[in-house]
């Protein structure tokens, strides 16, 4: 999960947001701003239709307002994406020159058992924290949405890890469950169950990893899922009760459909942030470094794909290889988001 | 929630003025054609140099300004990504003895010492050590630090109570091969159930591969990670943790192992006695040398280097003559563990003295005798990259119980595969 | 009465499953306060303190032995206002040029903007990273501030408050008496955004204030570092001194959630805003 602590709206367009869907779920800011209803505002007369070039002349401040953004863009992330792709066909430590070398990195890629020991690793702690971190978001949401008091101080309590720096919070979980010390083992040995090495098993490696994934984020999505909860009228509700559904029933036959459009959202972010796992293994493990720096520890349990990436990059200069991996497992991420992306949908139209 | 118009248009101002400056600075600070720059950088890690002798090298140099970084983290990568731009990349500048190998094909990164004066000193340093900073051309890019002699770190304490010898002498004639070693450790664990014989296999396995005379490539750039040295060494390796005297520690908590008394022993060079005394200041006196099981065998022992870019090589190099003399040297090994490069420094008393963090012990007879016999084994450019898996497949047995035959098969495969992608045959 | 009861144990149990979810949010914080005011010795034993000890001083004082914290300190300031302010200003300005104008390639420049929402930073991070060298700026906090001076989500969400809270009759009588399009920014569209921009600016400062791989790969020297690659290098290597370590995760860790807790409210209502759209 990279620093993010706020994710950015949906990816839908602006006019075909949650707001407008099948549901019709009325988007939360839909009355706000006076001006909303009145016409478009145009400076330039629509009537008379100058030439092409006139016309893009004429604009030239509205260019000029977008220009730093996509001046950044293209010099910053378009150019370098691009390169990245020439990258992964050359062979190159960085310093020397360049050899052309086909698809050979991608040829090693495949052969590569410590790529998808990687790409496994990744989706295994995606799944443990994805899952139950969702799962409480909604349990909470719906928690707080059923009582009036103190909710404003739920909001702040539950929402602070997400603001929490990573490497703090990574630091942390290492001291805590460290096999040492730490007080995960330290409250095991009080209930004389005998000490878990956390940080020295495949399992529990990626256990910790999710975990602390979980604290960060279910707290976040509780309260995308609580707007959303807010935003669905009550009248919905007291039909439904007029009808004689029970809670459970309003539950899941109310609530879940109408949230959907948002759990499509929280699953598209948790799955996107979720698989870029980096500065967890990176910070928790980056401890081996005379002989073998960011190999995710024992077991290589904790080596996700862009620290594999990070490692082949920048421990080893192997910077074509390196711009082979990260280019396929984008593509992965792309994939796994489009399966989500229809099963979400497809449950859409069912009913 | 506000932010107004006014607030807004003073931190757009400030953050221009801001840019500015930096932009300023930036440029000011690049290093420009000329080679007679009085302010140098100096990067090296904790514990890679001593603090003292380095901050009387400060006053030493009076007309120049040294600026010194301890540089955490990876130092190689950090290293690397700053010899990329002039502004960035250091004047002096620390390299690890397993790195070496990997800068030397970029030999051109660095200044050839034998032009700034080098040559004149080499005869005074152990020649295996200048060795392995030269490049096959004759260029000698680094300039030894110290050498890592090793040996093992043993509690007395603990030894008594499970009725092992426990004098240096004793210890090194009864410990003498790998076997012996692993049936005290057994003893050991037996007698104190909390304390395990070593810290991870890995350190086994790369003390073994340092008791040979070849590694993972050999001289005409040619694979033999999979041939017989190597497997024995794996197998040896493997042994403790077979015997259950592992304690399997692949994270942050070596330090918590070393003060709790969880480690008996600690196989190192002789640089990681400092690593033991900061840890474990609590468990001063406790401590004792003997001889390593096996043959001696180096680790790490690191180099000064001065970067193409530096602003004044000649001044450098002054400097990393004046840090590595045998006087400082020596004073290097009492503040920081550092066995010294010069054989000259090994009659001064800072190394005769006895060490009190090991009960008075005067560990030089035990680092001094390993020292002169160091084999010296051909270190290839990417023999870090290609040895990388074998630790990795090691901390695999350790942590998911992977059976160690065919952890040895995937090591293999995957250092083979390294080694075709580091244009390795 | 037995209704009225079940309902009240109900209501209870509600704030009980509350509660403990907020323990957990807020433990580590009060945990993390233990480690850092005891010594690295009280850590390790067992049982563990659970109480503040006072040995917080003296962590202290070994933290800023091992690091540069004020140097630190400063320089992640620098990249987290810097940034914040050129994303403001860029952002909002490029949003009042899509919300309220009509320009050829508007679509395709603002369609552009949505395809690059989830191209993750990674798969450009190794060119930009020569990019810095070749610009002479690796190691220098420029390599972190240029690139993240404007972004799409910032414009996103700059467009959509504009469009809906900027009235256009307001932008229409400036219009008339002559208000050429940056006076109509600065006079008309600044003053009607600035809730928007209160909460793009705290969130682009949080974002800049924990980022990790970019200054982990460009501040190369070592004393130029922002907090997080400070924190993390402090924890690195085998010999770690927890209650030092846990001291510098303190005081990083403060500066950002005294703030959070400043604006909380109007933050997390707009950061679910954003989620909705």
């Amino acid at each position: 999960m990279s620093s993010t602590p706020v994710a950015g709206p949906a990816p839908t367009g602006p006019t075909s947001g949650p707001g407008s869907g099948p549901t019709g779920q009325p988007s939360p800011d839909r009355s706000r701003g006076p001006g909303r209803r009145a016409p478009r505002f145009r400076p330039v007369s629509a009537g008379t239709r100058p030439g092409p070039s006139r016309r893009v002349a004429r604009h030239w401040p509205q260019y000029l307002a977008i220009s730093p953004y996509y001046l950044i863009f293209s010099v910053f992330m378009l150019f370098p994406v691009l390169y990245t792709v020439f990258l992964a066909f050359q062979k190159w430590d960085g310093i020397g020159d360049m050899q052309f070398v086909g698809f050979q990195q991608f040829r090693f890629l495949w052969d590569d058992p410590i790529f998808w020991l990687s790409v496994r690793n990744t989706l295994v702690i995606w799944v443990l924290s994805t899952v139950p971190m969702l799962f409480m978001a909604l349990v909470l949401a719906v928690l707080v949405n059923s009582t009036k008091r103190f909710t404003a101080f739920y909001r702040v309590a539950l929402f602070i890890p997400s603001i929490t720096s990573l490497v703090a919070i990574a630091i942390f979980f290492g001291a805590i469950f460290s096999n040492n010390f730490g007080l995960i083992n330290a409250i095991l040995k009080s209930l004389h169950v005998s000490a878990v090495p956390w940080m020295s098993n495949e399992w529990t490696i990626k256990l910790v990893i999710a975990t602390l994934m979980t604290w960060q984020w279910t707290g976040y999505n509780a309260i995308i899922y609580l707007a959303g909860l807010q935003a669905i009228p009550s009248e919905v509700y007291e039909a439904a009760r007029m009808d004689g559904a029970g809670p459970a029933r309003i539950f899941f036959s109310i609530t879940i459909p109408l949230l959907r459009p948002i759990i499509l959202f929280t699953v598209v972010v948790s799955t996107v942030t979720g698989l870029q796992s980096f500065t967890e293994p990176q910070v928790l493990f980056g401890s081996e470094a005379a002989t073998n720096p960011n190999s995710g520890g024992p077991g290589q349990a904790g080596l996700t794909t862009l620290l594999y990436f990070y490692h082949q990059a920048f421990d080893n200069n192997d910077f074509g290889y390196a711009a082979a991996i990260v280019w396929a497992f984008f593509l992965l991420i792309l994939l796994i988001v489009l399966v989500n992306w229809r099963l979400v949908q497809r449950k859409e139209r069912r009913p | 929630m506000d932010l107004s118009r006014r607030r807004f248009l003073q931190a757009a101002v400030l953050t221009a003025a801001a840019a500015g400056a930096t932009a300023a600075c930036g440029g000011g600070s690049g290093s420009s054609g000329s080679k007679d720059s009085k302010d140098l950088a100096l990067w090296y890690w904790s514990g890679g140099l001593s603090d003292k002798v380095v901050a009387d090298a400060k006053t030493h140099f009076s007309d120049i300004t040294l600026k010194t970084s301890v540089v955490g983290g990876d130092f190689k990568t950090k290293l690397l990504t700053g010899l990329r731009s002039a502004q960035a990349a250091p004047d002096i500048t620390g390299i690890k003895g397993e790195d070496i190998a990997s800068f030397l094909p970029n030999a051109n990164r660095f200044i050839d010492l034998k032009t700034v004066g080098a040559d004149k000193l080499v005869p005074d340093y152990l020649a295996w050590k200048l060795k392995q900073a030269t490049t096959q051309d004759g260029k000698l890019i680094g300039f030894p630090i110290d050498i890592g002699p090793c040996a093992t770190f043993y509690r007395e304490d603990l030894f008594a109570q499970a009725g092992l010898p426990t004098d240096p002498a004793q210890v090194s004639a009864q410990l003498a091969t790998w076997d012996d070693y692993f049936a005290a450790g057994v003893e050991l664990h037996k007698a104190v159930p909390k304390t395990f014989l070593i810290n991870n296999i890995g350190s086994v396995f790369g003390m073994i591969v340092g008791q040979g005379t070849r590694r993972f490539i050999d001289e005409d750039n040619k694979f033999i990670g999979d041939q017989d040295h190597i497997r024995t060494a794996w197998t040896t390796a493997v042994k403790p943790y077979t015997l259950g005297i592992d304690a399997k520690i692949n994270d942050n908590t070596w330090n918590a192992a070393i003060s709790g008394g969880t480690l008996g022993t600690e196989i190192g060079a002789a640089w990681h006695a400092l690593d033991i005394s900061n840890a474990a200041p609590g468990t001063k006196g406790k401590w004792r040398v003997a001889s390593l099981p096996g043959g001696p065998s180096n680790l790490g022992g690191s180099f000064l280097a001065i970067p193409a870019t530096s602003g004044n090589p000649d001044e450098a190099f002054k400097i990393i003559s004046w840090i590595l003399s045998p006087e400082n040297q020596a004073r290097g090994f009492t503040d920081a563990a550092l066995f010294p490069t010069a054989p000259a420094a090994y009659k001064l008393p800072a190394l005769t003295g006895g060490d009190a963090f090991f009960g008075g012990q005067k560990t030089i007879e035990i680092f001094g005798p390993a020292a002169e016999k160091i084999p010296s084994a051909y270190e290839a450019p990417a023999d870090a990259a290609v040895s990388a898996p074998f630790y990795s497949e090691l901390t695999s047995i350790e942590a998911k119980g992977k059976d160690p035959d065919e952890a040895w098969k995937d090591a293999v495969s995957q250092a083979k595969q390294i080694a075709e992608r580091q244009g390795v045959k | 009465m037995n209704g009225m009861n079940r309902k009240r144990v109900r209501g209870v149990s509600v704030h009980v499953i509350l509660m403990l979810g907020v323990v957990i949010s807020v433990f580590p914080f009060y945990w993390i306060v233990v480690m850092a005011t005891n010594t690295s010795q009280d850590i390790y034993s067992y049982p563990p303190k659970l109480w503040f000890g006072d040995n917080l001083l003296t962590n202290i004082q070994h933290l800023f032995d091992r690091m540069d914290f004020f140097g630190a300190l400063s320089n992640t300031m620098i990249v987290a206002v810097c940034t914040t302010v050129l994303v403001l200003f860029f952002d909002s300005l490029a949003a009042f040029a899509f919300a309220k104008y009509d320009f050829p390639g508007k679509k395709f420049f603002f369609g552009l903007l949505l395809s690059m929402y989830l191209l993750p930073t990674q798969l450009a991070i190794i060119p930009q990273y020569e990019i810095m060298v070749q610009l002479g700026w690796l190691g220098t906090l420029k390599a972190l501030i240029v690139p993240a001076a404007a972004n799409a989500f910032g414009i996103f969400w700059m467009r959509q408050y504009t469009t809906t809270s900027v009235p256009d009759e307001l932008l229409d009588a400036a219009r008339i008496e002559g208000a050429g399009f940056f006076r109509l920014y600065w006079h008309v569209v600044l003053p009607c955004v600035r809730p928007a921009l209160a909460f793009l600016g705290i969130y682009t400062f949080i974002a800049a204030w924990n980022d990790y791989i970019l200054p982990l790969v460009m501040l190369v020297n070592p004393d130029k570092l922002t907090l997080q690659v400070a924190l993390a290098q402090l924890y690195a290597g085998h010999s770690t001194d927890y209650s030092m370590v846990m001291a510098g995760v303190l005081l990083s860790v403060i500066p950002l959630v005294l703030m959070f807790t400043f604006f909380a409210r109007g933050f997390i209502a707009d950061a679910t805003k954003g989620a909705l759209r």
